[in-house]
């Protein structure tokens, strides 16, 4: 933790520094891997680097980590490799190189690349057993499962689609290593959409060779942030007809992406009706008790088992993004083992406050009302008004439901707030939307995104 | 940097290095060619940060100093000049370039931006020294077999591994594998050199070049050969063991003379190009011969022979092209070429009894 926080800010600082291309060519994939008092070990990855920042950056690097406070007597750098390749010891290397699948080394038909193992850029951290599952996410995660049991069976495409930070790239990529996990053989390869449309460019632009073998010979594709391909139309056409290809061959194909297909502008029809012909399920924000299970397991990750106040505290306060959720806890985590303090309410506190600021504690009625009102682009007196027309039901009912949810106002308390004189009305809303939010996506996402504006 | 070289030299290492440097990358500086002087003499390098090539050649320093040129430009340009001697002199970072009556200024970059080149330590590593006959000849017959699929990265390099007491080169692409002994060797050694680096290797070797020294350490791979040298990283991972797929025992034998093989299957391949090179291969033990089959369906057939010894009846289906490949690198006149049914892998190799080099390919699914 405390060796990431501190890479971390060491990173930040030089690439200020640095031109942007010479930070992704020598910065990218490197780690401070250990602290002691005979110095520090940084892992890069390669030779080149290795020489690189022992001549030309090491001054820089010695520089940037003093000014976080640490004085290394000596900076080691060690190239990350997973083996070893050559042994001076008397080992045999037959007994040292554990065998990869050699059944699936050679096949037989190379039309049909089967048995061929990769590891298909996934990162193996993502799994299932480590996302956690809430009613905001549960659809996806079954469907999920399903998928990785049997891969180009029911749904195909899984069409997997949600806000920032939510899991969609946790989903996806579990559902891979699921698939390599249970069979080795299988062919999965990750990609987000922006790799596809610059190995695209690259194979127009340099004819560079291999491009379509590369997508096709796989037997589960999984595109990262599908909505990027939007608008660029030569992409989209390479795109289908790999889609095509796989999908005729009853390869699994699992798409992630912001928005769902219908709301991805300037996607081609073809596309579009391909990308909803399977399973597009969408991951809503966690609620609290999602956010809690989430803030303790990482914790426990981390070793360290915060109170009850704590975890509250952090889940009340940030409420839209895993991502971010998990941001502030390692930020209080490092602080406090930097510290060598308890990581507890007071701290997290003091170190988010400027997020506690902007999230105002106690809302008020009225906000939630004038939120929505002008989401909807109605004026207060409309909404509060007597009028009973469809555009202005709907955003009233939906204002009724966040008093419900966000406040918990009672009923004849909501109905009043909205100028109804009766509490059934109030119900009657509410009911209506909590049934429409499991079935409408629009709707859905209207409420998400007010409720996003609430707590911005 | 003030020296004079003649053309013949700065044009060979030019062109042994030039190729290295890319043009298709983050950092504008790795498609220049560094040149910097060291003594009497000039070092001419140029690095894509996976392979590093460097060569030294004599010159006549004036004034020492360093700076990096755009790598086209100037082997196109040296190499169209005559062979005469070549005055260089940097002024404010450019470089001037003075040969006869030709005269020329390239714009430059200073050479402290240029990545450092790495080195390796000669006493934790392990080291061979092969002739450079034996070593072209080992690669190119492994070479061809490496594969360009980047999803799986160990196999895009060719396998240096030691097996009691003996060196052996080995590449696989998934459909077909060869292995080739190289030395003996008293260290272990377990190491995937990139494709690319062995082809610019194979490059540099001239022709009064008669040794090649090769250093492994644990991460990279060094070749010197006279004035060059090249460092590489190595392919991070676990070679398969592959020794476990050879088949050591096959139904059908042929025996046959290897320029008649490599003719019938050159013919069979002309009406194979629909079927993605798939032609079939019978052997008849009664009549002694062997024939390859081949099917176009828009255009004919064909079917040609030739007499073979064959050990008992049998037929396999296979690309060929990896066929001809393989006959093209197998180096004797008489090829043994052995198979078991129409899945199992067929062998090909030399007759002869002690031959280094085998050659595996998968059949095709008929």
């Amino acid at each position: 933790m405390q060796n990431a926080a501190l890479w971390q800010s060491v990173l930040g600082e030089i690439e200020l520094s640095v031109s942007h291309a010479t930070f992704t060519t020598w910065f990218k994939n490197t780690e401070l891997i250990d602290q002691n008092d005979s110095g520090v070990v940084i892992s890069v990855p390669n030779i080149f680097a290795k020489k690189q920042f022992e001549v030309k950056f090491n001054d820089q690097v010695r520089g940037v980590l003093s000014k976080n406070g640490i004085n290394p007597k000596k900076i080691t750098y060690t190239i990350n490799t997973s083996g070893k390749h050559t042994r001076s010891s008397r080992e045999t290397t037959t007994a040292t190189t554990p065998t990869t699948d050699v059944d699936g080394l050679i096949s037989v038909n190379p039309r049909s690349k089967v048995g061929q193992t990769t590891a298909g850029n996934l990162n193996p951290r993502y799994t299932f057993d480590n996302f956690i599952v809430g009613s905001s996410n549960d659809l996806a995660y079954t469907a999920s499962q399903a998928v990785a049991a049997n891969p180009g069976g029911k749904y195909n495409p899984l069409y997997i689609y949600g806000g920032v930070g939510l899991g969609k790239t946790h989903l996806v990529q579990a559902v891979g290593n699921e698939i390599i996990k249970r069979d080795p053989k299988v062919r999965v390869l990750y990609i987000s959409s922006e790799t596809f449309v610059s190995e695209f460019l690259d194979y127009i632009r340099f004819k560079k060779k291999g491009f379509s073998e590369k997508y096709r010979n796989v037997d589960v594709l999984i595109v990262d942030d599908m909505q990027f391909i939007a608008g660029k139309e030569k992409t989209q056409e390479e795109f289908f007809h790999t889609f095509n290809h796989l999908h005729q061959n009853n390869k699994q194909i699992i798409l992630s992406s912001d928005k769902p297909p219908k709301s991805i502008p300037t996607l081609t029809e073809r596309l579009r009706s391909r990308f909803e012909m399977g399973m597009a399920i969408d991951i809503q924000m966690p609620d609290f008790e999602t956010r809690c299970a989430i803030l303790n397991i990482k914790a426990a990750q981390s070793g360290v088992n915060l109170n009850h106040e704590t975890v509250e505290y952090l889940a009340t306060n940030i409420k839209t993004n895993i991502r971010e959720l998990e941001g502030a806890l390692n930020q209080l985590l490092a602080y406090a083992e930097m510290r060598g303090i308890e990581p507890d309410i007071s701290t997290a506190e003091g170190l988010l406050g400027n997020i506690r600021h902007s999230r105002p504690q106690h809302l008020s009625s009225k906000q939630i009302i004038d939120k929505t009102a002008k989401h909807f682009q109605l004026e207060l007196s409309e909404i509060c008004g007597e009028k009973r027309d469809k555009y202005i039901v709907v955003p009233r009912q939906i204002a009724m439901y966040l008093l419900r949810s966000e406040l918990h106002l009672s009923f004849p308390k909501i109905a009043r707030e909205l100028g109804r004189k009766d509490h059934t009305t109030a119900i009657h809303s509410i009911e209506k939307i909590e049934k429409a939010i499991k079935l409408d996506f629009l709707i859905r996402e209207q409420v998400a995104s007010i409720r996003e504006k609430l707590y911005a | 940097m003030e020296l004079t070289v003649t053309q013949e030299n700065l044009n060979r290492a030019l062109s042994a290095v030039g190729r290295v440097a890319s043009t298709k990358t983050q950092l504008p500086i790795l498609s220049n060619i560094l040149l910097r002087t060291d003594g009497n003499r000039l070092l001419v390098a140029a690095t894509n940060l996976e392979i590093a090539s460097t060569q030294y050649i004599g010159a006549k320093v004036v004034k020492q100093g360093a700076i990096t040129i755009p790598a086209k430009l100037m082997t196109e340009f040296i190499a169209s000049l005559p062979k005469e001697s070549i005055e260089l002199k940097v002024v404010n970072d450019n470089l001037h370039i003075k040969c006869g009556t030709y005269t020329s200024t390239i714009n430059g970059f200073i050479a402290d931006e240029f990545p450092e080149l790495p080195t390796i330590n000669e006493s934790s590593s392990i080291q061979y020294s092969i002739k450079t006959d034996d070593f072209k000849h080992a690669v190119s017959q492994t070479i061809i077999n490496t594969s360009n699929d980047s999803t799986r990265p160990i196999l895009t390099g060719v396998y240096w591994n030691s097996f009691e007491g003996q060196l052996y080169l080995a590449a696989t692409d998934g459909y077909r594998l060869s292995e080739r002994r190289l030395v003996e060797t008293k260290s272990d050694v377990a190491a995937i050199i990139p494709t690319q680096t062995l082809s610019e290797v194979l490059r540099n070797i001239t022709d009064d070049s008669t040794e090649i020294d090769i250093l492994f350490d644990d991460t990279q791979v060094r070749f010197r050969i006279n004035d060059a040298e090249i460092i590489s990283r190595l392919i991070d991972g676990n070679f398969p063991n592959y020794r476990q797929l050879v088949p050591k025992a096959s139904e059908t034998t042929v025996t046959l003379n290897k320029n008649d093989f490599i003719r019938i299957t050159k013919i069979a391949g002309l009406f194979a190009r629909e079927s993605g090179g798939s032609v079939t291969i019978s052997a008849d033990k009664e009549k002694g011969v062997l024939s390859v089959h081949s099917i176009a369906s828009q255009f004919g057939e064909n079917n040609s022979e030739t007499s073979a010894k064959v050990s008992a009846d049998g037929n396999i289906t296979l690309n060929s092209r990896y066929l001809s490949e393989a006959l093209s690198v197998i180096d004797c006149d008489e090829v043994e070429f052995r198979f078991s049914g129409k899945i199992a892998p067929c062998v090909l190799r030399s007759t002869q009894p002690d031959t280094d080099y085998y050659h595996i390919i998968m059949p095709l699914k008929s």
